[in-house]
């Protein structure tokens, strides 16, 4: 029986947003089952698995370790709990690293065929970035026309993916002194491809058992990520689809419209998207939505995809991670279209539970129950136009007696690009350098990473983000964790009055927002390109700014690679979720403590957002002091 | 009398103990075999998480005197003289739940099992591994267990180990020193997992 007051309760235990708690209420109500139920039914969660003492390797296994040292000490081969814990970790990260490089390679490709004139919809628009990235590459862009370029480079990144000349040009972005330090520790990546590889040749049995070994060559597959595959990402993007600059839209569930045909682009990949934006313009679909009984088109965005598109287009965005069920929840979405990452296995099952079609667009990502719909450079606008043409067809379906849409929708900033702000500064750092030498601004934090129903939807990120500027630190945010400050308010200039008394001037001053919208999650390499042009600039390496970084909901495994390269790169991360390495003290150790001599940076694990603001607030200390600011 | 004495501090929740008790009142006694079974086996012992995702494996006590017993109407339920197990005439059984309203722990479920002689769901709980103990083996679920959350042996002697290894512990702390009852990475972990507990869907109303 649906007990509301029951229902309410439990809605306030999983999410902070209000119009999250409205449609969690909703999907009780509907017996929809979700994230959350998923999880109670998993309880209890085993604890080998979470100390990541549980090898599942081999087909002498599987092996667990007790972590209380009276059962097994080492694995059927003789791994031991450090060797374990250290290859799981390893590969989970390579996993991290393969989901965002891969789908760098994606927009090269598709880049590429653009060039070639082989692509249908695509242009490119970033011409400004295309010329800078090609000088960047040694490929001579005076006299040329773009596509040639554009040709040129694609070729030049895709080659990097397997490269045997031993470098990812780049990570040529970073300061000397930080390529130095990575020279040193060996952890310089060779290849996007090659480090991945080599992970998985390291996880298999016998091959190394030197757990601080392993990690170290995670963290050499992680800058593979950061600075190679994910900047590739980006960097391709913006070339096809412009860099983003400063836009003002809308968040949280309420962006979806009562009487206009509903499309939620969700996934991580804009290159079919952007096509679907430019469909969904034409005034033949629009005539058809209307004809079908609709006031229009609406396209609102869903996880990364909505990121990218919230960042170029200003389309406005549904939300994070756990929004992906309350969207099709609120009974009035006719296509949720899905390209890859972090898409539930089980959404066309919720989907079922209403009018909702879910069209599946990769190859790689098929979904039993989806309706596919096999995304190609070379038909890219007609599939677009395909995919909008069913969303109207289904508008008709829609049974407005189970529609309930959250109506207030919250207004916020994005597009903030790594260009956009040091455009906004005047063209270089060094208003925000003076801000940070003054005192104005202590330092800043990237916050980075997913929702996990495990925490109260958002609570990490939004309490961590008001407890950091409350104390002049700088927010800047990709991912789930933008769009769940985004639903809070703290993405609007206006937010700037619950900013300390430094940030709030700054702030003022420049008219932003004191949390900053810089894309999705492969766009943590904006925040690495904005790291290393401040060191540059003040001719020091990422390891010596006063920075953190923090992945206050994690849950992905390309979070582990995100945090892994931020430490990398020199800057200490924060986790709001144990990573599965507490069954070895020593791993814990090196991660936790020792690594901070070798790369002056850490990861450390704090739940309590509050707590971990303090724990940030004197790394950043401790790196202004060493400045001798 | 032996019993599976229970160490909860050293549960992790991994639910092996689970695996192996449906596995050993399988038809098959086979894992892969267990899978295709009709009626399909059910795990007699109960790893449920309580607060701060802290878990506790739960079975039949096999109590003396045993109030499931004293109730049942039917005189399904007996006790082996030799291990002390209370055991389920499955024949017998009428399905009544009498016993279930009175065991102290709620370990009693109703299930279908394979060794019965007409279509019922009957008392399907824990049976001490009889035919286990017979053979001189301990229970599975003891075998199964990794971390020692599950003991099997003489009651007292297990509780003079506990309360030897106390004694030690409390005299080190006399000293100064620290003497954790479990690794402190243990007690790390679950420090942190008591915080993530309290700020999501696991705090306690």
């Amino acid at each position: 029986m649906y007990d509301s007051l029951k229902a309410k309760k439990e809605a306030e235990k999983r999410a902070l947003d209000k119009t999250d708690q409205e449609m969690i209420e909703k999907a009780m109500q509907d017996g929809l089952e979700t994230a959350w139920d998923r999880l109670a039914k998993q309880q209890p969660q085993c604890g080998f698995g979470q100390l990541g003492v549980c090898c599942n390797r081999c087909a002498m296994g599987p092996c667990r370790i007790d972590p209380f040292g009276e059962g097994p000490t080492r694995g059927v081969c003789g791994a031991t709990a450090d060797l374990i814990v250290a290859r799981n970790l390893l590969d989970d990260l390579s996993v991290g690293a393969a989901a965002h490089s891969d789908h760098g390679r994606e927009v090269l490709e598709v880049l590429l065929d653009t060039a070639e004139g082989k692509s249908q919809g695509y242009e490119i628009i970033g011409e400004e970035k295309l010329k800078v990235v090609a000088e960047e590459y040694g490929i001579k862009t005076k006299g040329k026309k773009k596509e040639e370029i554009a040709k040129e480079l694609a070729l030049a990144m895709l080659e990097e993916f397997g490269t045997i000349k031993n470098k990812i040009q780049l990570a040529e972005r970073a300061p000397e002194k930080t390529k130095e330090m990575w020279g040193k520790v060996g952890i310089m990546p060779r290849s996007v491809d090659r480090e991945i590889v080599e992970s998985m040749h390291r996880i298999h049995m016998g091959v190394g058992a030197d757990y601080a070994n392993i990690l170290l060559h995670g963290l050499r597959t992680s800058l593979s990520d950061g600075w190679g595959g994910s900047m590739m990402a980006t960097d391709g993007s913006d070339i096809l689809f412009g860099t983003p600059t400063p836009n003002t839209s809308w968040v949280n569930l309420g962006v979806l419209s009562k009487d206009k045909v509903n499309l939620v682009l969700h996934g991580h990949n804009p290159i079919l998207s952007e096509m679907i934006v430019k469909a969904a313009e034409d005034s033949k679909m629009k005539k058809l939505a209307e004809a079908k009984g609709a006031k229009g088109i609406n396209l609102v965005g869903m996880c990364c995809t909505g990121n990218e598109l919230l960042m170029r287009q200003g389309i406005p965005i549904a939300g994070n991670m756990l929004d992906q069920e309350l969207a099709i929840a609120t009974g009035a979405v006719e296509v949720m279209v899905i390209d890859y990452q972090c898409i539930f296995p089980s959404i066309t099952h919720t989907a079922s539970c209403y009018h909702t079609k879910v069209v599946a667009t990769s190859e790689k990502s098929k979904v039993p129950g989806a309706m596919y719909m096999e995304f190609k450079p070379e038909t890219a606008l007609d599939t677009a136009k395909e995919i909008v043409k069913t969303a109207i067809e289904n508008f008709p379906n829609r049974n407005p007696d189970r529609v309930k849409i959250p109506d207030k929708p919250i207004k916020m900033m994005a597009g903030f690009s790594e260009e956009a702000i040091r455009k906004a500064l005047g063209g270089s750092y060094k208003p925000l350098i003076d801000a940070i030498v003054a005192g104005k601004i202590k330092g800043a934090v990237g916050m980075v990473g997913c929702n996990n129903p495990k925490i109260k939807q958002d609570y990490g990120h939004v309490t961590l983000g008001k407890e950091l500027i409350k104390r002049n630190i700088l927010v800047v945010e990709t991912g789930c964790a933008a769009i769940a400050s985004g639903k809070a308010g703290l993405l609007l200039p206006e937010a700037a009055e619950m900013a300390g008394d430094g940030l709030k001037s700054v702030c003022k001053a420049l008219g932003i927002p004191p949390v900053l919208h810089m894309g999705s999650c492969v766009d943590c390499s904006r925040i690495l390109v904005l790291g290393a042009n401040i060191a540059k600039e003040l001719g020091v390496g990422i390891e010596d700014l006063p920075i953190a970084g923090s992945a206050p909901e994690w849950y992905s495994q390309k979070a582990v690679s995100i945090a892994s390269y931020f430490v990398a790169s020199g800057v200490t991360t924060h986790l709001g979720i144990p990573p599965k390495i507490f069954g070895s003290p020593n791993v814990v150790d090196l991660l936790t403590s020792k690594l901070r001599d070798h790369i002056n940076a850490t990861y450390f694990v704090e739940p309590d957002p509050i707590k971990a603001a303090d724990k940030i607030e004197e790394e950043i200390n401790r790196k202004r002091k060493a400045l001798g600011i | 009398m032996k019993t599976v004495f229970v160490h909860p501090e050293n549960c992790i929740g991994c639910r092996h103990c689970e695996i192996a008790c449906l596995i050993e009142h399988s038809q098959t006694k086979d894992l892969f075999g267990a899978l295709f079974e009709n009626p399909k086996p059910h795990p007699r012992i109960h790893v449920e998480v309580g607060l701060d995702f802290h878990t506790f494996p739960n079975r039949c006590r096999h109590c003396d005197p045993a109030p499931c017993m004293q109730v049942c109407p039917t005189g399904a339920l007996s006790r082996d003289k030799e291990t002390g197990s209370v055991l389920v005439n499955y024949d017998k059984c009428i399905g009544c739940a009498m016993c279930a309203m009175v065991c102290p722990f709620d370990i009693i479920s109703f299930h279908k099992v394979w060794n019965v002689s007409f279509d019922h769901e009957v008392n399907a709980k824990c049976d001490h591994c009889i035919d286990r103990q017979r053979r001189g083996e301990v229970p599975a679920c003891v075998e199964a267990c990794k971390t020692g959350a599950l003991e099997f042996g003489d009651a007292n002697e297990i509780i003079r180990n506990s309360r030897k290894d106390f004694t030690l512990r409390t005299t080190i702390a006399l000293e100064g020193e620290e003497a954790p009852a479990v690794p402190s990475n243990i007690k790390a972990f679950r420090d942190v997992m008591a915080k993530v507990a309290k700020i999501g869907p696991f705090k306690r109303n």
